[in-house]
């Protein structure tokens, strides 16, 4: 499916970049690397500094040290706007969509991104569009009624939909399982299956542990701001250090 | 559902185009002169509202200085026809595209200041540009202004009669109002639009706040910009006193009375506000007092203004209409 040289190379490397907040270490020498096509997995406990991570690589945040590049290219003085242009894509834990526009709005905002790298065809545009509705269960929304209307997990895909069609290198989703019911996770997963099929490299932060021990290539795990442990879903469930700090004795249990 | 709507706004849309354009082109011989010279100052405070709409109805920023930049574009087209001697289309070119760039030089400074501190900053530019109109006598005229300001004229046709300045003014307030509707539905408008509804997703989505900003700023400055070179042709007489903090302030208080949604809450904002403040004339003492209270209820009672409290009622007789048919039908 894909050559292995872009295999090889990452998409997203994070070099021992740390955060600190007063006193409190948010994020200590995190090292990640990220390949186009494979999900990652970052979990830990609340307040393990996940979402911190997020928004340094997203430059919402400007990180204390360290560095992160995205396609070989150092991001890590860039402003976020120049990011998300560059294919940093993110979606929030707290979906953040244009409240007072119509649902095509929001959706078009993400199209408007990839136009300015690159014009789409509009009729690829519209069968990508129609297909990404229909995986995430959007497929029977009125485009022109406004998103006050959408429950909170059609909002959440809705969300994912408009990164996917800003053509992202890197797609970072914050917890897009939480708050959701099973019909509603099949579709993020069904979501996610696209973004890797089209190459993308994506970061989960979930607490849904049959989520991510289930779609993910490599996990990450944070604690108090520390990298604790980097691996294989099944390297993860058996690291001693992570049961201990996060899943718990079952090894399933999740949040 | 709002395509059930549309299809039935169309024609009744239409009709309505067709009978403002009919009534428009013959109001001129029907009203006094001095009824018009109100219909002119109304349409171009109109402009001026726009500008709101761009500014604080699509991007979400407040700003108190727009009467400042409608002074500006006033007294560009005033020196650029009185000392350069340049003609009607040039001042008002130099008015619009001097005005804008005015705005956005300002506005990159200013929207590095975040939430609402460059409101702030805009009642300090208000300040100085008061103090600039009254003071400069070099290009304001200071407090004594400056008279006889040209007509408005292209070749051979000179605007200067009341009602062939209204036929100029309609024309761009027409114009101006089609643009909008471009702006609106273009990837720029919508940019703006996620600025005003979350400025970190915007950012996330590739949108510069500070360019976007001073963008939405800069059209802003040229909707005034337009306005003030026209005013300064119609009433030939220009004097700092017409350009105060108070007149930003009303434009403000049109928008919100008018909703900010839309061009629309716009339009009927300042035509309500214009013609209230000719046929209450005898009440004027008291018009500050009414417009504070006025204010007061209008933000608890309906928020969005006119126009978002009649797209409120619509929809929820829309909505009423659909679910009687629903149980009629499961019956």
């Amino acid at each position: 499916m894909k050559d292995t040289l872009t295999e090889n190379k990452p998409v997203l490397t994070l070099s021992k970049v740390c955060k600190n907040f007063g006193g409190v270490v948010a994020a200590d020498n995190i090292s990640i690397e990220m390949f186009g096509g494979q999900t990652f997995g970052l979990i830990g406990p609340n307040g393990a500094g996940k979402t911190t991570l997020l928004n340094l690589i997203t430059g919402i945040y400007s990180s204390d040290c360290g560095q992160i590049h995205l396609n070989g290219k150092n991001i890590t003085k860039a402003p976020t706007h120049k990011r998300a242009l560059l294919g940093i894509a993110r979606t929030f834990q707290h979906p953040r969509l244009l409240e007072r526009c119509d649902i095509q709005t929001n959706i078009q905002l993400g199209i408007d991104l990839a136009n300015k790298r690159r014009r789409k065809n509009p009729q690829q545009l519209q069968s990508e569009i129609t297909m990404l509705l229909g995986y995430a269960g959007l497929k029977n929304v009125n485009l022109s009624d406004s998103v006050e209307k959408l429950s909170y997990g059609q909002r959440k895909m809705l969300e994912i939909v408009r990164s996917l069609l800003s053509e992202p290198a890197v797609l970072l989703l914050d917890e897009p399982a939480a708050g959701l019911n099973s019909k509603e996770m099949e579709y993020i997963v069904a979501l996610i299956k696209v973004a890797i099929e089209w190459d993308i490299a994506v970061l989960l932060i979930e607490h849904s542990m049959d989520l991510v021990m289930g779609i993910c290539d490599q996990i990450t795990v944070l604690n108090f701001g520390h990298q604790i442990a980097s691996g294989t879903p099944a390297e993860i469930q058996e690291n001693q250090a992570v049961i201990d700090a996060y899943l718990g004795g079952s090894g399933h249990a999740a949040c | 559902m709002i395509q059930r709507l549309k299809s039935l706004n169309k024609p009744l849309l239409l009709v309505a185009a067709v009978i403002a354009v009919i009534g428009s082109i013959f109001i001129p011989s029907i009203t006094s002169s001095y009824m018009l010279r109100v219909l002119n100052i109304t349409m171009i405070s109109y402009l001026c509202v726009l500008s709101v709409y761009v500014l604080l109805g699509m991007c979400g920023q407040n700003s108190f200085a727009q009467a400042g930049l409608w002074g500006v574009g006033s007294y560009i087209t005033a020196n650029v026809m009185m000392k350069l001697g340049f003609p009607t289309l040039i001042a008002f070119a130099a008015s619009t595209l001097g005005t804008a760039l005015f705005a956005f030089v300002l506005g990159f400074a200013f929207f590095r200041l975040r939430q609402y501190y460059f409101t702030f900053a805009s009642v300090g530019l208000m300040a100085i540009l008061s103090g600039l109109f009254m003071n400069w006598k070099e290009v304001t005229g200071g407090a004594m202004g400056i008279s006889d300001v040209p007509d408005f004229s292209i070749g051979g046709f000179i605007a200067n009669t009341e009602s062939s300045m209204y036929f100029v003014i309609i024309i761009v307030c027409v114009i101006v109002s089609l643009l909008m509707k471009v702006l609106f539905k273009s990837a720029l408008g919508r940019s703006f639009m996620a600025i005003r509804d979350n400025e970190m997703a915007a950012n996330c989505l590739g949108v510069n706040s500070l360019l976007t900003k001073s963008i939405a700023f800069a059209i802003s400055g040229a909707l005034c910009g337009a306005a003030g070179a026209l005013y300064a042709n119609l009433t030939g007489y220009l004097s700092y006193q017409s350009f105060t903090y108070q007149q930003s302030t009303m434009y403000l208080v049109m928008i919100m009375l008018g909703g900010t949604v839309s061009p629309v809450g716009a339009i009927i904002g300042t035509f309500i506000i214009s013609l209230l403040q000719e046929w209450v004339r005898p009440l004027q003492n008291y018009m500050q007092l009414i417009y504070g209270v006025g204010i007061m209820i209008l933000m608890i009672v309906q928020p969005e203004g006119i126009i978002g409290g009649g797209k409120a009622l619509y929809e929820r007789y829309v909505n009423r209409k659909q679910a009687r048919s629903d149980i009629k039908q499961s019956l």
